[in-house]
């Protein structure tokens, strides 16, 4: 395993309050919610483990041995795909495309007939997957629309709705907006030099 | 391929971009010493930023100091060639080849002319460029002809037509291990992105010349800026995920500060009109 330090970004003689920060940053970054449905999960829920697996050793090391439970609330189990429901074929789409299997979920999907919110919802899913977001975004409205219920088939709408959200470090929050005009001056002033700093 | 993609320099610290400008300078020489004279006259921002993302995340850049090929009374600082950036190099050279083919193609005889005579004087690098990236060229040629087919059948699926352009720019990274995923998935995105800028960038154009565009062909003559800002973040979303994922060293500064802020500043300056002004320049300035 690979030093529980380095994992976290901080140096052995952090104090208690820069370790827990840095697990903060690096957990909000990988969190489940950033990659719902995204083809690189499995990575970002490795990388989950590997920053809370390397929180509980440092915590545990510092805390002499005891048994020291992880206090946040980032245990977050990653939702790895979806629960199955409903008919058979259903579950097993789901499973497909669980495993990426994108084209056999996609012509499974095709062949039934009968459309209900699932089917649509199935067929964003599948879109989402394969990058094709307008799509995915017309399927899942008409999943809601069908079944304004269904908290899943809202969930996944919303995530859609708010376009580029979700991670940003620290600095790229705000866009341009949150530049005042000094701060343009400055930069102008700054690159007169044509980048010769 | 069309100058979209570049760094927002205010937020830049001066290593960074300083680490910009000499990977700009180190693909130009690396362009040189590959195919001669010609090639590093078709390097653009983009091709940079293939550069940045296609490096080894652990490899350290070395610099030098040489003559810039534009100016040579200029010295200035470029990265060492290194196989990241000959990869870059070579797919440069077959992008901006396919890219003059299809400017003949759609100018017709008279309008094509400058872009036959650029393909005329770009034809000896592509065909070194070829050998060297077969599995590349091919798949660009293919995604091409896909394109081409769509667009001639007025597809009205935006995803369909973006497609075959992410793909064609997914084939640029080398699809092997998590890192090759990763940058796949990023690379689709850009693809995605910039096929979409780039028809709302012709919109007005094509509707005028009564042209195909397939923004217009999905949400009507009415246009919905509003559903194509949105789904256009949401591919700039997938590609901020995917780069937080990847291992790039001391270019992840470089990469989310174009990610981030570069791509929304160029989409915003498509939307309002404002780009056909701001990409002639050469540097990517704040009075926007």
């Amino acid at each position: 395993m690979r030093d529980p330090y380095s994992v976290l970004g901080v140096s052995q003689n952090a104090s208690d309050e820069e370790v827990k920060k840095a697990y903060r940053e690096l957990a909000r970054k990988y969190h489940p919610d950033n990659y719902q449905n995204n083809p690189l999960a499995d990575l970002a829920e490795e990388k989950m483990k590997e920053i809370n697996e390397a929180y509980d050793t440092i915590t545990k090391q510092r805390a002499g041995g005891g048994g020291y439970q992880r206090s946040s609330g980032y245990g977050g189990s990653y939702q790895q795909g979806y629960s199955a429901s409903g008919s058979s074929s259903y579950a097993q789409i789901r499973n497909l495309i669980n495993a990426g299997d994108l084209a056999t979920a996609e012509q499974l999907l095709f062949e039934i007939n009968q459309r209900d919110g699932e089917w649509y919802f199935l067929s964003g899913s599948i879109a989402y997957r394969k990058g094709w977001m307008d799509e995915a975004m017309q399927n899942y409205s008409r999943a809601v629309q069908m079944e304004p219920n269904n908290m899943e088939y809202r969930q996944a709408l919303a995530i859609m709705q708010r376009g580029a959200g979700g991670y940003r470090p620290a600095g790229y929050g705000g866009g341009m907006d949150s530049l005042d005009c000094c701060t343009t001056m400055l930069c102008l002033n700054c690159l007169c030099g044509g980048g010769h700093c | 391929m069309f100058g979209y993609v570049r760094p927002y320099r205010p937020e830049l610290k001066c290593k960074d971009f300083d680490l910009y400008r000499a990977t700009y300078c180190g693909l130009c020489r690396c362009l040189r010493r590959r195919y001669g004279l010609i090639a590093p006259l078709f390097l653009n921002f983009d091709f940079t930023f293939l550069a940045l993302v296609l490096w080894e995340a652990e490899g350290q850049a070395e610099f030098c100091r040489g003559r810039c090929h534009a100016n040579p009374l200029v010295k200035k600082t470029m990265c060492m060639d290194s196989p990241a950036l000959e990869l870059a190099a070579d797919e440069s050279v077959i992008l901006t080849w396919w890219k003059l083919r299809d400017s003949i193609k759609d100018d017709g005889l008279w309008g094509g002319m400058p872009a036959r005579l650029l393909a005329g004087l770009l034809r000896r690098s592509y065909k070194k460029a070829r050998v060297r990236r077969p599995g590349f060229d091919q798949s660009v040629k293919q995604c091409l002809e896909e394109l081409e087919t769509l667009e001639g059948e007025k597809c009205p699926s935006l995803d369909r037509t973006a497609d075959t352009f992410a793909r064609l720019l997914q084939s640029a990274a080398p699809n092997e291990g998590e890192q090759g995923r990763i940058l796949g998935q990023l690379l689709y995105h850009l693809g995605r992105w910039i096929y979409l800028a780039d028809a709302r960038d012709d919109l007005a154009e094509d509707l005028t010349a009564g042209r195909y565009n397939p923004v217009a062909a999905r949400y009507g003559p009415e246009g919905d800026e509003a559903a194509l800002a949105l789904t256009m973040d949401q591919s700039l979303g997938q590609m901020g995920a995917a780069l937080q994922l990847g291992e790039f060293g001391c270019r992840k500064v470089l990469l989310e500060n174009m990610i981030y802020l570069g791509l929304p500043l160029v989409q915003r300056a498509v939307f309002d009109g404002s780009w056909a002004q701001i990409k002639k320049q050469k540097i990517w300035r704040n009075d926007t």
